[in-house]
């Protein structure tokens, strides 16, 4: 039986060999062992941030077993038996899809007759296009490492479910196109690019020295940019340069553009250094966390990003608990979720919640404000309890 | 060496016993346990701890700061098990703890003492990994439908003895008062060092103007002028250990002792509610957010001590970031020992230690065995009753952090506490 307390498994595999490849360094010389590469270090901590992708996937898979969530295609990316998280784990998942989808879904569903974009960073094996793919004139475009796009085409490849849902979409099968090396996937509605993020970013930073083209990404279309936990694992400074590129160059200048950021928070508590040092343990740094430490440097950072007609921010326990104008979640959902599982620990909950952001920002460009029109009524200025908040500082 | 000092000896070391010996570790402490009352009697001095939830290095910790067992008699108030990777360990010490010294440890149940929440979150999973089978955990969950559900402590001091420790810094050093009489609240640090101290108020004719009293303003004829006749008079109310809080259903605490506690916690009702309530700033008895139990407002907690002649209600069950935390005029305390909860929550942790009553000069001897506690019943009984408010007992605190996770060469399995990723 699944225990629960260790429930990550996964993403430890790639730390041992960070530890070797760290040992191999700092005692060069030493011993029979070979020191390890840069190249093979880097490749280490790579691997866990890609490995990431499990922890989503598997909390996912909980939710959704328990009822938070209705997904079908979950189960597909999960071998073996369903994982088991804890209450808090499966609140804040809910939170976290519900609170997104909300915002994604009041874009898609403006003027439904005209062409849109969603460009999903770090996607992994992320299920937002499949719930979604009832929703015409949509370009969907997911980016990952290889490694993780070789395993969600081969998870598509391998189901049914997923391989019928995507051509349903499509005019016809024949429109479906998977690269060779099962790495790269093309069609008119759903596209899959193994591509490194970081080649996204300026050439000083490491990036390439044009920015990669990506089939069936029409620079012209309003267009949503998702990170979920992605942008946060790189440096600041590439995250900015990539956000950069990708409002410049990667999408025209002048088409509407929008990102949803989420994120973890308030790294200066003490739940917060905790949360540091814990994922630091697990060769898992967020390096941004110090950067964009609050909502409202949330808020600044999408609009020094270009997204100048509009920025929120609020944080998973004020999504989850919000009334009036800042309702997310119904009192009658809200009902439905506390009566899936007993949650003995309320305070711990807050507390997570409490970590943890939605950011949104959009510029309207030239176009008609559909992101303006989409978000416009969403609450997501500056409130008091930021103040409070800030004084901490 | 009997076997169960040598159970002792394992258990300290963080290794579980055979399934053959808890077995019959958990009859004993059945037969042990079923003598006592729903509220157990337990008599100052006394060390009260909240929350440990298998953190067993903690629980070390714990042991380090506040003393041994059978130095230092100690009340656990309940959730010994789950979240922590060793509940196994925790509980099965504590049991045999009180086994051994049963006059010095007192262990109440908490609302994670039960089949249906061990099932969610973890001790389940753990005895099952541990002995190939769920028996340890059935063995467990028998003795839990035998602990207690509350205790009451009587015959602590009013007032604290200052120890000889000495100050954390300077800072917290010079803002103290310059006359050590009448400490009503002290706070330490694991390293003895005096953190804060509190004087308690005193009668005007006698009052140090500008003193940093702490915000407790009882009534007229309350508080330091109820027990009058200066030092001698020197005895407290008791003070009511329950792990959640009170419930509307439940206004004396002799209805706590008519209730049928041998089973397991119900969804509702009075035992429930014992186990899951907490206190909130609100009027009267609201919904809780926990789906068991209520919330409870300071008019509740001020009747319910006034009814019963308490001067305070310690309790546990929800986490405080600093340990411990006074509410509704210093009427009730939330004590919380599980330091960095669940390895992730950065919280400090604290017991609470309250100082037997001032008949030995106040130096309360942490000394084996049972001695003076039938006299001290006796105060009990002729305990004045006149004052609105006993007056609260001196409350020394101790606040520690969480042990190093390779300490002591006790296993200690990486924690990894979950995130969203």
């Amino acid at each position: 039986m699944a225990a629960p307390q260790i429930p990550n498994l996964n993403t430890l595999r790639g730390r041992t060999r960070l530890r070797g490849g760290l040992r191999g360094r700092g005692r060069g010389g030493f011993g029979p062992e070979d020191p390890q590469s840069e190249e093979d270090q880097d490749a280490a901590r790579d691997k866990i941030i890609q490995q990431t992708d499990n922890d989503a996937s598997s909390s996912r898979m909980s939710a959704v077993a328990l009822g938070y969530l209705d997904d079908e295609y979950a189960r597909a990316f999960i071998q073996g038996q369903i994982p088991r998280r804890y209450p808090i784990i499966n609140r804040g998942t809910y939170v976290r899809t519900t609170a997104i989808d909300r915002l994604v879904d009041n874009f898609l569903c403006q003027e439904p007759s005209a062409r849109k974009q969603i460009i999903s960073l770090g996607a992994g094996s992320d299920t937002r296009f499949f719930r979604r793919k009832d929703v015409k004139n949509v370009v969907y475009h997911e980016i990952d490492f290889p490694s993780n796009t070789e395993q969600k085409i081969s998870a598509i490849e391998r189901t049914p479910l997923l391989l019928n849902a995507l051509q349903s979409t499509l005019p016809s099968p024949a429109d479906l196109q998977v690269s060779a090396e099962k790495t790269a996937l093309a069609s008119t509605t759903y596209n899959i690019h193994p591509l490194d993020l970081r080649t996204l970013a300026s050439p000083e930073l490491g990036g390439a020295s044009s920015p990669p083209q990506l089939p069936n990404l029409d620079p012209t279309l309003p267009t949503l940019v998702l990170s979920e936990c992605c942008l946060c694992y790189l440096p600041p400074e590439v995250t900015t340069s990539i956000l950069q590129r990708v409002s410049n160059s990667v999408i025209s200048p002048t088409a509407p553009l929008a990102l949803i950021v989420y994120e973890p928070i308030r790294p200066y508590d003490s739940f917060g250094k905790t949360m540091i040092s814990n994922l630091a343990s697990r060769g898992i740094h967020l390096q941004t966390l110090k950067k964009y430490s609050s909502l409202d440097a949330q808020r600044l950072r999408l609009k020094h990003a270009g997204l100048v007609d509009g920025q929120g921010a609020r944080d998973i326990e004020s999504i989850y608990y919000g009334e009036g104008e800042e309702e997310w979640i119904t009192p009658e959902e809200r009902r439905r979720i506390e009566g899936l599982e007993w949650l003995d620990e309320v305070e711990e909950w807050r507390l997570l919640a409490r970590h943890y952001c939605v950011a949104w920002g959009w510029r309207d460009g030239d176009g008609d404000g559909v992101f303006s029109k989409a978000w416009g009524g969403v609450a997501g200025s500056r409130t008091a309890a930021e103040n409070a908040d800030d004084e901490m500082l | 060496m009997s076997d169960l000092d040598k159970a002792i000896a394992q258990l300290r070391a963080c290794r579980p016993i055979p399934e053959i010996q808890v077995r019959e570790l958990c009859y004993k402490a059945r037969e042990l346990l079923i003598e006592e009352g729903n509220v157990v009697g337990v008599n100052a001095p006394v060390t009260i701890c909240g929350d440990i939830h298998g953190q067993f290095h903690d629980l070390m910790e714990l042991f380090r700061v506040g003393g041994e067992v059978p130095d230092t008699n100690y009340l656990f108030m309940g959730d010994f098990v789950d979240r922590g990777f060793y509940s196994l360990e925790s509980f099965l010490l504590l049991l045999c703890l009180k086994v051994r010294y049963p006059d010095r440890i007192t262990l109440i149940r908490g609302n994670h003492e039960s089949r249906q929440i061990t099932t969610v979150y973890g001790f389940y999973d753990e005895c099952l990994r541990k002995y190939g089978s769920a028996n340890v955990w059935r063995y467990c969950c028998e003795v839990f439908d035998y602990l207690a559900l509350g205790a009451l402590v009587t015959g602590a001091a009013t007032d604290l003895e200052p120890t000889e420790a000495s100050f954390a810094n300077a800072e917290s050093e010079a803002s103290q008062p310059s006359t050590l009489d009448d400490v009503e609240i002290e706070i330490l640090n694991s390293n003895n060092q005096i953190l804060n101290r509190f004087p308690r108020p005193k009668p005007s004719s006698d009052s140090e103007v500008g003193s940093p009293a702490p915000n407790r303003t009882g009534p007229a004829g309350t508080g330091a002028s109820g027990s009058s006749g200066g030092s001698s008079a020197n005895r407290s109310g008791a003070v009511l250990c329950v792990h959640g809080g009170l419930s509307p259903l439940i206004d004396s605490i002799d209805k706590i002792r008519l209730l049928d506690r041998k089973q397991e916690v119900p969804h509702e009702g009075a035992m429930c509610d014992l186990l899951w309530s907490d206190p909130d700033e609100i009027d009267g008895w609201g919904l809780s957010p926990r789906g068991a139990g209520f919330l409870f407002g300071a008019d509740i907690v001020k009747r319910f001590n006034y009814i019963n002649d308490l001067s305070l209600i310690a309790r546990a069950h929800q986490l405080v970031m600093e340990g411990f935390k006074e509410m509704f005029d210093n009427t009730i305390v939330t004590v919380w020992s599980a330091p960095n909860y669940c390895y992730r929550c950065g919280n400090v942790a604290a017991i609470l230690e309250l100082s037997e009553d001032g008949s030995n000069a106040g130096y309360a001897p942490r000394s084996n065995g049972d001695v003076g506690r039938r006299q001290e019943r006796q105060g009990l009984a002729e305990r004045d009753a006149t004052g609105e408010h006993a007056p609260g007992p001196g409350r020394r605190y101790r606040v520690f952090e969480a042990a190093p996770q390779d300490s002591r060469g006790m296993p200690a399995k990486k924690p990894v506490a979950d995130y969203f990723l």
